[in-house]
């Protein structure tokens, strides 16, 4: 079976896969493909909230509501979730079925949990007046973390879709490939936070308004 | 078939040479061509122009060579019989040839493209003469103009002295415009938060044209501009008279009824009288809060951002640039603008036009004659015809200083040693004016103000008006110079 | 990493998701069509539809040349006229050459590297329903009197709410965003496709030049296309949720908005024009009946094209005020693009240089397309040059440079590749004579446009006027242009003349009416379902050819290193990449001795799917509802979680019981 995407695979008579020019299946070459493609998008909102960094005309500002302790538990969280994803993998492609069973849903709690802190923080910034429309780093960090928010909560439910997979059986060593690419996705969406928590919690922390 | 074809290429080169020719041709035939980059009236303009012939020729060269090899080739190697010619790999020589040629081609044309980035970008020159700083500001869709050490607004004309560098700051109120006077220096843009400059020279006197570049919406067609440059002494004499403040018109008149109906109708937007004290700043001011209160409230507000009109009848257009500035097209243009230009900020917003269906301006016509009468008679009044009006009371000094406002002295000449607005500034003449003659210092100023061309301190021309006064206020007035330091 | 998929003999899947429409199987009518995985029929799919866009586009341009051929004119009003030249741009770049290009690609990238078909074959089915929706959803903005009015470049803060209120430029970044996506589904299928998909042997220093041209164009479109996503939906949300990425008044910076957009929109200029350049690169050396001059050379110029085409962005921006030191960068970037662009036209002259030349209709457009191409490149060098491009900025000079760069260039090379694969495609001629006179023409008709504009750009008229005063000496330059406009619409006319009249003849082409030189001349006219009914074993460039003429072989191998290479072998480049090559080929060639010899029994082909056409309904409904109301966005939520799900259920073959 296929996962989100159409596959399509030279096959000789016996289903066997006749090698790419590569070496590389079509299904990772495409997930590696897209993550670039996806590279230029983040790396693109990334620009525009470095651009407007100190530019905002109003408050709030970073330095006064941003909670790097919070976050910092939420990035953990995240991280440990991509170690999960490892494992799990591993666990499907030694057809370990019932581990790897368990540490596909471990991600998606994981990844469920560092959702969940982020509707806090929303919630919390909303309460205390920033929202996407008070100022330039409202409408940059919602818009920027947001979208993030989004591949996490898609990465989950793909994660869903397989861990119920795993269950039935349709997802096995013999298809493991399925759900690495969904991990090269889980590990990029990842390492994509690491980049925006530093931008945004690490290096920003203490901005204020415009100079003068 | 084959050679109809061969000759065919001919053809296919001849085409946008003959093109170009015929289109040369009609050009040249054509009256005008007020915007040419190559009608140059200035060094920046025509430093541009001849990079970009110098570019032009080199671009000849390679097209001859190359196009011509292309109809060289199809013609010297077209199919005769059905061999098959030599196949041929490639040329590792050849290649670096037509790599290190190119690279060596195009480095000659970045030497002066850079040299050129270098002296226009970075505001003008200051070994070429005393700057004239001026700011231009982008509406939709007109061109403001401000004079920051004259103390003037004007807008869609502007006004400059000929062999002076003048310094355009560029920025915008609402959405990236362009400045480009294609006979004096190519386009800057005017783009909101980021200001610009941009500088040129006027070599002649003349009115050039000017464009908005960027496109800007509806009117982006119709948002045009003019300078107008003068000699040395006509723009100073400009900027004497756009100090100067019309003459009072004859009550009952139609112009005195026409700027009661201005004052009324159109004065919350459009500011006539940048002659006044603290004009300027107050302009500026305004400008901004008429332009806050537009944004605030789009839909509804009854405040936009509008031309100065000081002085209007000296205009040679309306519009932006668009119409002659004639009483017929002026009532057109008051009565309904946008059937001059549409999307006028003014009907779409100014109360006058909010009543009636078809959105007109909701005045008689006799009404909107009279104001246009009286936009056209506002000119600089002729002050040496006026007479000092007589102060009386305090000491001399203080009925000085009084009198030095009342006729306008401070118009031109700054009560602050550093500011230089038309005339040379008073601060410290008591002591300067003993040393520059023989005479004595009240006598220097008494023979200055009867004869304003007496004498003419370096850098400055004659552009003094003076109104009459008898000479005992004269003697109050030079009481009151002497204590200014 | 090896990969091991099962095969059909596998369990069946437990987990399943309901079929509320059974799967398509009919291969004949409009369904089959609106089912189609097929790449050539795709590809067909993208052809007539981007020709129709075509037409609409050139219609819109007719109209802004009407009203432009007299001063003074009011036949169109201003707020029409802005549309219309937003429309133009915005359908010519995205609607036309982009997916005219994507025809191209899926018609012939499989032919050209001998693979039964892409890589994801619905995917490829999804970018085009994808493609069509959006297309239609931005041009419905027309029949609502509300189209985009703000430029196809949109520039911020002209196209933000306080100066835009209108649901114009709503159409237009929702629409391009949807567009976006299928743009870059395409680009990802096709960058798998080659990179994975080639017949044994075929390295990559072996490859066509167009699917090289389109492996750069895929990669560019897949790493630039995102960028102009990005700021569509920082527009999009300014524009609908009231948040400040370019709103001035809260300090958003209008000079972010050209940045992003240029930084999309200057890889865009070369996905426009490389496939054309790979097109040519075919054509020129069928017609001189000789190989590409300097193939390594024009292959490593197009990949320095498409990656220098990322550090030039900023010469759409010389006016804005970047500071010298910015403008002398981006001047000296610019200029240096144009020394591949230069190697390439050097070695497309030397292609036809010994040759022995036929002037088909598509060698003419082919040649055009160098004539009128050099001189887009020429008037491109002026603009690189800052000081005197300040007074060509935003003139119609640049609108006559663009203009040779991307009609005589890319539509030029398009028709070209039109005649030349047509009958590949059809399986019949397209007139030759008809052909001729439609390209004399299109040249004619074409240069009597342009060649004038460029000296109404120099005589200081401005670009995106709608109208403009009489004294300004511009009325007959324009005159000319437009009757040039008109003369152009004539050869397109007479184009889908020749398609009918042709298609009435029917003159049979045979598989090989050009004498062609690469793998999709080797298989019938039109291609059978399954491409290639024996995967080829590639050994040479253009492998076909010396299929025809093996004693050339040693003659074309000879001149270039000194003799170096005098053997065909694969190990031209790199060694263990060669071998490993040659593994792969020993092992397909196994595999396919185990086929039954005749016929296609062993050929697995996917199956037809209407999902694909189902997600992009679901997606385009989406946006629609971003502009509308939130119930709108839940049905498309649903059909789009209904295509997405189908689709994942849905195996690429449904077992077939009598197969073996």
């Amino acid at each position: 079976m296929a996962a989100a995407t159409g596959t399509y695979e030279i096959k000789s008579e016996h289903g066997e896969v006749i090698n790419t020019s590569t070496g590389l299946s079509n299904k990772k070459l495409l997930m590696w493909s897209f993550l670039g493609s996806d590279v230029m998008f983040f790396g693109s909102f990334i620009a525009t909230y470095l651009v407007y960094r100190n530019r905002s005309l109003v408050g709030p500002y970073p330095a006064d509501i941003l909670d790097i302790p919070i976050t910092s538990v939420s990035t953990f969280v995240l991280l440990m979730s991509s170690l999960a994803m490892v494992l799990a993998l591993s666990y499907i492609q030694q057809g370990r079925q019932k581990m790897g069973t368990f540490w596909i849903f471990s991600v998606v709690v994981l990844g469920a949990i560092f959702l969940l802190f982020q509707v806090y923080e929303f919630n919390h910034f909303g309460q205390v007046g920033l929202t996407p429309r008070t100022n330039l780093f409202g409408t940059t960090f919602f818009i920027l973390t947001g979208l993030h928010g989004a591949h996490v909560t898609l990465g989950v439910l793909w994660l869903i879709f397989l861990g119920f997979g795993s269950i039935k059986g349709s997802l096995r060593a013999d298809n493991a490939i399925d759900l690495e690419i969904a991990g090269l996705y889980w590990h990029f969406v990842d390492i994509v936070w690491i980049v925006i928590f530093t931008v945004i919690y690490l290096i920003s922390a203490r901005d204020v308004g415009p100079p003068g | 078939m084959q050679n109809w074809l061969t000759s065919s290429k001919l053809t296919k080169l001849a085409l946008p040479v003959l093109a170009l020719a015929a289109t040369l041709f009609i050009a040249a035939c054509s009256p005008e061509h007020p915007q040419s980059t190559f009608g140059y009236a200035g060094p920046v303009a025509r430093d541009q122009g001849n990079l970009f012939i110098l570019i032009f020729w080199i671009a000849v060269a390679v097209f001859i060579i190359v196009e011509g090899g292309i109809i060289y080739i199809a013609f010297r190697y077209r199919r005769r019989d059905d061999k098959i010619p030599k196949q041929v790999h490639g040329n590792t020589k050849l290649e670096i040839t037509w790599t290190v040629i190119p690279s060596l081609v195009v480095a000659a044309i970045a030497v002066p493209t850079i040299i050129g980035i270098w002296e226009q970008q970075r505001g003008a020159p200051t070994d070429m003469g005393d700057v004239l700083e001026v700011e231009a500001i982008g509406h939709r869709w007109w061109f403001e103009f401000r004079y920051p050490n004259q103390e003037i607004v004007t807008a869609n004309e502007l006004h400059v002295p000929t062999g002076r560098p003048v310094n355009v700051k560029l920025s915008s109120q609402d959405v990236i415009h362009s400045f480009w006077v294609p006979k004096l220096a190519g386009k800057v843009d005017m783009v909101p938060l980021n200001d610009n400059l941009v500088w040129f020279i006027a070599d002649e006197p003349g009115i050039y044209d000017g464009q908005c570049a960027e496109f800007c919406g509806i009117a982006h067609a119709h948002m045009r501009f003019r300078v107008i440059a003068h000699e040395e002494d006509g723009f100073q004499e400009w900027v004497a008279g756009m100090r100067t403040p019309p003459e009072p018109f004859e009550a009952g008149s139609a112009e005195a009824q026409g700027e009661l109906l201005f004052a009324t109708n159109c004065k919350t937007c459009h500011t006539n009288d940048s002659w006044r004290q603290d004009a300027y700043s107050l302009e500026i001011q305004q400008q901004e809060s008429r332009w806050n209160t537009w944004l605030d409230d789009i839909e509804n507000s009854r405040l936009v951002s509008a031309p100065n009109l000081t002085h209007y009848s000296q205009r040679n257009f309306l519009g932006a640039g668009i119409k002659e500035n004639s009483r017929e097209n002026l009532i057109k243009w008051i009565t309904d603008p946008d059937s001059i230009k549409i999307g006028t900020a003014m009907q779409a917003h100014a109360a006058a036009y909010q009543e009636r269906e078809d959105n007109k301006i909701n005045l008689s016509n006799q009404e909107v004659e009279n104001i246009a009468d009286y936009l056209l008679a506002l000119e600089p009044g002729d002050i040496s015809q006026l007479v000092a009006p007589a102060i009386t009371g305090g000491t001399p000094e203080e009925r000085g200083e009084q009198l030095f406002i009342s006729i306008g002295c401070n118009a031109c000449h700054s009560l602050d040693a550093d500011t230089t607005i038309v005339g040379p500034s008073l601060i410290g003449i008591a002591g300067r004016a003993g040393t520059r003659t023989s005479l004595s210092a009240d006598e220097y100023l008494r023979q200055s103000i009867n004869d304003p061309g007496a004498f003419i301190v370096d850098g400055f021309t004659n552009a003094m008006v003076v109104p009459k006064i008898p000479p005992n206020q004269v003697d109050d007035l030079i009481a009151y110079i002497t204590t200014l330091e | 990493m090896q990969t091991t998929h099962p095969g059909p003999s596998r369990e069946p899947i437990s987990l399943s998701f309901p079929r509320i429409i059974p799967r398509p199987k009919s291969e004949y009518g409009i369904w089959s069509w609106i089912s189609t995985v097929d790449h050539k029929r795709i590809g067909t799919l993208y052809a007539v539809t981007s020709f129709f866009w075509f037409l609409v586009g050139g219609i819109e341009a007719l109209l802004m040349r009407v009203q432009l051929s007299q001063a003074d004119s009011t036949l169109i009003d201003p707020e029409m006229f802005n549309q219309l030249f937003t429309m133009h741009g915005t359908t010519m770049v995205f609607l036309v050459v982009m997916p005219l290009s994507a025809a191209f690609f899926n018609w012939l990238v499989p032919l050209q590297i001998g693979a039964r078909d892409v890589a994801f074959p619905r995917l490829n089915a999804l970018s085009f329903w994808i493609f069509l929706f959006g297309s239609l959803f931005l041009n419905f903005s027309w029949l609502i009197g509300d189209a985009p009015n703000g430029g196809w470049f949109g520039y911020a803060p002209n196209s933000h709410v306080a100066f835009n209120p209108t649901n114009g430029m709503n159409f237009w970044v929702i629409g391009l965003n949807i567009l976006g996506v299928a743009s870059i589904a395409a680009g990802l299928n096709f960058i798998v496709t080659i990179l994975n998909m080639r017949a044994p042997g075929m390295s990559l220093t072996k490859m066509p030049v167009f699917t090289w041209m389109t492996f750069v164009t895929s990669v560019l479109i897949v790493l630039a296309l995102p960028v102009l996503t990005v700021a569509l939906i920082q527009l999009q949300v300014d524009r609908l949720y009231g948040t400040h990425f370019y709103n001035t008044a809260a300090g958003g910076d209008p000079v972010l908005w050209q940045h992003v957009f240029w930084l999309f929109g200057h890889p865009e200029v070369y996905i426009l024009i490389l496939p054309a350049m790979g097109i040519v690169s075919e054509i020129l050396p069928v017609f001189s009946r000789k190989p590409l001059f300097g193939y390594s050379f024009l292959v490593f110029a197009g990949v320095a094209i498409g990656f220098m085409g990322w550090f030039v962005w900023s010469h759409h921006m010389f006016t804005v005020g970047l500071g010298p030191a910015a403008n002398s960068a981006f001047a000296i970037s610019t200029m240096a693009i144009a020394i591949p662009t230069g190697i390439k036209i050097f070695n497309w002259i030397g292609t036809m240089w010994g040759g022995s030349i036929r002037f088909s209709s598509a060698m003419l457009f082919a040649i055009s397309f160098i004539a009128m191409f050099t001189i887009g490149g020429l008037s491109g060098v002026m603009h690189a040059a800052v000081p005197s491009d300040a007074q060509q900025q935003d003139t119609y000079f640049v609108v006559a440079h663009f203009h040779y760069v991307l009609f005589g260039g890319a539509i030029m090379a398009i028709f070209g590749g039109i005649y030349f694969w047509w009958p590949k495609a059809t399986g019949y001629m397209l007139s030759e004579k008809l052909g001729v006179i439609n390209w004399l023409i299109m040249l004619i008709g074409f240069n009597l446009q342009f060649a004038p504009q460029h000296w109404l750009g120099l005589d200081g008229m401005p670009r995106r006027i709608f109208t403009y005063a009489e004294n300004m000496g511009w009325e007959n330059t324009n005159m000319i242009a437009s009757a040039g406009g008109f003369l152009m619409a004539f050869s397109v006319l007479l184009f889908m003349i020749n398609v009918v009249y042709s298609a009435r003849k029917r003159v049979p082409a045979g598989d090989d009416p050009w004498d062609g030189r690469t793998l999709e001349w080797s298989i019938s006219s039109p291609p059978p379902h399954y491409n290639f009914e024996k995967i080829p074993n590639v050994e040479h460039r253009d492998d076909f050819w010396f299929t025809k003429h093996p004693e050339l072989i040693a003659e074309y191998y000879h001149d270039e290193h000194s003799g170096e290479l005098t053997a065909p072998s694969g190990a031209q480049f790199d060694e263990d990449a060669a071998e490993e090559e040659d593994e792969h080929a020993d092992a397909h060639a196994e595999e396919h001795h185990g086929d039954d010899e005749h016929g296609h029994g062993g050929i697995h082909l996917p199956d037809m799917s209407y999902y694909p056409i189902i997600l992009a309904a679901g997606l385009t409904i989406v946006g629609a509802g971003l502009m509308t109301a939130i119930p709108v966005i839940i049905i498309g939520t649903i059909v789009l979680l209904w295509g997405l799900l189908g689709w994942s259920f849905e195996p690429v073959n449904d077992p077939v019981p009598d197969s073996h």
